[in-house]
């Protein structure tokens, strides 16, 4: 345990989040999107907590149950999202997804 | 209201001259709040209504200006003047604070009615009563009546303003506040286009001359404030300044009035003696002015001649005089009682009442008074040869006033200004009445204002008859027992005995024109008499009998008529004893408190001279030539041109009547050599910088680069979410490096 320190706990969550984001920006199932978002977020746990542990601030622990708490709601509404989409256009490829164009 | 105000009056007997004073306000506001209720509420109102509303209101400024009249009758009647802290009696002042300040430039609102002013409010109240009660009449057939009243009481509030003014601020704003009133009344009936043009002419004609009035107050701002300087900062101009308490409250007003308040121009005046004066140490009207600033290296007396001759530009554009006198005419096209209460009676007089208000610095200026004097009597004559050969009842009537309008310049210019405001006062009965006869004329002629087509009217109309006969042998002076007989010859008079300092042939060029343009009145004036009233019906009369009007219009008529007779009473010579020990006329002793600045600096200065005679010869001339223009008016068309008729007339008769019927072509050169490079220029300059660079380029080029700017954007915006979500972090990106660079740099 000892050979692991805060360098190697940012090393994993700056990588797990540039998966994350390059999951967000290439992959065109929306389902898989959704996942990556999940992952940037945990990402960013990784480091809240990496970061509480060595300073020694239980304090730092705060951030990190709210961004779990907002992660399950986010997903609660983001596959209903995904659920109606799919019912009403029978895809969840994000390319064909365009309203945001007027 | 009018009943609250009789009980606080009859209150408040014997009347404390401060609590006039303090209740000068109302004069003015009783026709504005009268203006406010029948313009907003008129049309809700009803006739009767209106009619009452604009009349009271009007009647009750009369009545507190006859209690103003009364007040500054007594010698109690005085107030301390905050430019001297010297007591200027026979006079009432209310200041109501200070209306606005500009860095050190401040004007108060604040009334002052001295005798001059008290004199001329009966005038606009007493008159514009009159003419009140005419039109509820004249106009019972009009849809516009509440707006019509509305106007009219405007007018008069603003009137009021202009002569109860105690500083030229508050004063400009009266004479914008009856321009304005007089383009809408001129205009009133706006669907024709040729009346709504005529307004138009009337206020760009006016605009020139205030132009010229609102330089003129900026010159005497400068002169006060560059006076103050040099006192301040030279050995000269100390000396002028040596009474301590005085000149510090001259200087303290001159802060907190302001440089143009009357006051504050009066104790400047008695600061700045002329160079003719004698005994004097420090500055005088041609002393250099040398301290920095836009006059420096000019003479005070140059600026202020500079500052009078604006003044005079502006006073011949409401004044009507040459070269600004065109507009006049052109107004006959507002109804008939405008044209007798605005474009005969007061609103026409302004000029002279300047002149008058600002006699202590005209006296001060010899050249600036030949300039009156001449403009005077340049548009007496001319103006009265043209009304010779006009067919128009209305025109005649507008060329006669602003003929008479030049006799009173004359006597302001010779320096008797008792006598312009007389005749100021008389002709504004006289000539009211004639109009309002012209008005009844065509009121019972089916608005008919073609001499031609008149006639004979003596037998149908006899009211406005025998008030028409009268005014116009008051007007022309054929009856010597009359008030414009008078006074018109008071300014003979006195352009005769007068002489001014530097110019010393001009007043007999002044005289003899004006003797000139009596004997060109009395002509004219008896043509209008006779062909409209004399002779038989015109064969192609618009209706068949014409009918006397009711009795509102005649009893105004009679009410006129006797003024123009009564009036002379204030003009009779040698009645009263005066200052100086000598006998002088009624209203010479009467205005004497007012003017009494003025007679002094030309006594001391001897800017303009006169010597003592009997005015008795000159009057037997007036007569003389009075009553040789009316015969010979009378012989030419009752029996000369019938006699002659379908002949031609005598080949230079004829050449001038062609010209004097087309006004001289004044109208047409104007068009020429003003309007129509004016219209050329304004066109261009239209083409390229409205349409060109403000059009095109400005509101064009920016809506043109916006839509060219968004087109192209429009590229970026491709909905999808993942595009969207790119430039977002890579901007993320971009900015975290910006930043870290920045801390770890």
């Amino acid at each position: 345990m000892d050979g692991i320190t805060l360098q190697h706990y940012l090393f994993l969550a700056a990588l797990l989040f540039s998966l994350g984001v390059f999951g967000v920006l290439v992959r065109r199932n929306a389902l898989v999107v959704f996942m990556c978002v999940e992952l940037m977020l945990n990402a960013s746990n990784l480091t809240f907590l990496a970061f509480a542990r060595d300073s020694g601030m239980d304090v730092g622990h705060l951030p990190a149950l709210f961004v779990i708490a907002v992660a399950a709601a986010e997903a609660a509404i983001g596959l209903a999202i995904i659920i109606a989409v799919f019912r009403s256009r029978g895809t969840v490829n994000v390319d064909d997804i365009r309203t945001m164009r007027l | 209201m009018l009943a609250l105000m009789f009980e606080f009056l009859s209150a408040q007997y014997p009347w404390n001259p401060q609590a006039i004073a303090d209740l000068l306000w109302v004069i003015v506001a009783l026709p504005l709040a009268g203006a406010f209720i029948c313009g907003v509420l008129g049309r809700f109102m009803g006739r009767a209504n209106v009619n009452f509303i604009a009349c009271a209101t009007v009647a009750g400024s009369f009545l507190l200006s006859a209690i103003a009249l009364y007040a500054v009758g007594s010698q109690s009647t005085q107030f301390i003047s905050p430019a001297s802290g010297a007591p200027v009696r026979w006079a009432l002042w209310l200041d109501l604070g200070r209306w606005f300040s500009a860095g050190e430039f401040s004007a108060h609102y604040g009334f002052l009615v001295d005798r001059l002013t008290a004199a001329l409010l009966m005038v606009i109240t007493g008159i514009g009563f009159l003419i009140h009660l005419y039109s509820t009449e004249y106009m019972e057939h009009d849809e516009g009546y509440w707006r019509f009243f509305a106007y009219l009481n405007l007018f008069v509030a603003m009137m009021l303003t202009l002569v109860m003014a105690d500083n030229l601020v508050l004063l400009f704003v009266g004479w914008e506040g009856v321009g304005l009133c007089s383009y809408l009344l001129i205009g009133f009936w706006y669907q024709d286009t040729e009346k709504a043009f005529a307004g138009r002419k009337a206020m760009i004609t006016n605009r020139i001359g205030d132009c010229a009035f609102l330089i003129g107050m900026f010159l005497l701002v400068l002169l006060l404030g560059a006076t103050e300087k040099m006192g301040r900062e030279t050995a000269l101009g100390r000396a002028n300044f040596t009474d301590i308490s005085r000149a510090r409250a001259w200087v303290t007003s001159l802060h907190d009035q302001g440089p143009l308040n009357i006051e504050v121009l009066r104790e400047w005046a008695i600061r700045m003696p002329a160079e003719t004066a004698k005994n004097r140490q420090g500055m005088t009207l041609g002393t250099t002015i040398t301290t920095e600033g836009p006059l420096q290296g000019k003479t005070f007396g140059h600026v202020l001649t500079a500052a009078l001759l604006l003044f005079l530009v502006g006073a011949a554009g409401k004044s009507a005089q040459i070269p600004l006198y065109v507009w006049l005419p052109d107004a006959m096209a507002g109804p008939t009682p405008v044209s007798a209460l605005i474009h005969a009676a007061t609103m026409v007089t302004a000029g002279v009442y300047l002149f008058c208000r600002l006699s202590f610095l005209l006296v001060l200026s010899p050249t600036a008074m030949a300039w009156v004097a001449m403009i005077g009597a340049l548009t007496a004559v001319w103006a009265a040869l043209i009304a010779f050969a006009q067919n128009d009842i209305k025109k005649i009537l507008a060329y006669s006033t602003v003929s008479q309008l030049g006799f009173m310049f004359m006597g302001v210019g010779v320096g008797f200004f008792w006598a312009a405001a007389l005749h100021l006062i008389t002709h504004a009965c006289f000539k009211a009445c004639l109009f309002l006869g012209a008005g009844s004329v065509m009121h019972g002629n089916a608005d008919e204002t073609d001499l031609t087509r008149l006639g004979g009217l003596r037998k149908e109309m006899r009211w406005t008859w025998v008030t028409f006969l009268i005014a116009t042998l008051t007007i022309t002076g054929i009856f010597p027992l009359s008030a414009g007989f008078f006074s018109k010859d008071a300014i003979l008079h006195g352009a005769h005995i007068s002489e001014i300092e530097g110019f010393p042939r001009i007043t007999h060029l002044v005289y003899g024109l004006g003797l000139f343009g009596a004997l060109c009145t009395a002509f004219y004036m008896t043509r209008l008499y006779v062909l409209t009233f004399e002779g038989k019906r015109a064969a192609d009369a618009r209706i068949p009998h014409a009918h006397e009007s009711g009795f509102r219009m005649v009893s105004v008529l009679v009410v006129l008529a006797f003024l123009s007779i009564a009036g002379m009473v204030w003009g009779i010579p040698d009645l009263v004893p005066g200052p100086g020990g000598r006998n002088v006329a009624l209203m010479e002793g009467y205005l004497a408190p007012a003017m009494q600045l003025a007679d002094r600096f030309a006594a001391s200065y001897d800017t303009v001279t006169h010597t003592e005679s009997s005015p008795l010869p000159g009057f037997a001339v007036a007569w003389a030539l009075a009553l040789i223009g009316g015969t010979v008016a009378w012989l030419v068309y009752r029996s000369w041109l019938p006699a002659r008729a379908g002949k031609p007339l005598p080949q230079p008769i004829a050449v001038f009547w062609r010209w004097a019927r087309a006004k001289f072509y004044v109208d047409e050169v104007y068009e020429a050599l003003i309007i129509r490079p004016f219209t050329v220029l304004s066109k261009g300059l239209f083409k390229v910088v409205d349409a060109g660079l403000i059009d095109k380029v400005a509101v064009g080029g920016t809506a043109l680069t916006l839509r060219k700017v968004g087109s192209w954007l429009r590229y970026t915006q491709t909905g999808n979410a993942q595009n969207y979500a790119t430039v977002m972090a890579v901007g993320l990106l971009v900015s975290i490096g910006v930043v870290l660079t920045w801390v770890l740099r």
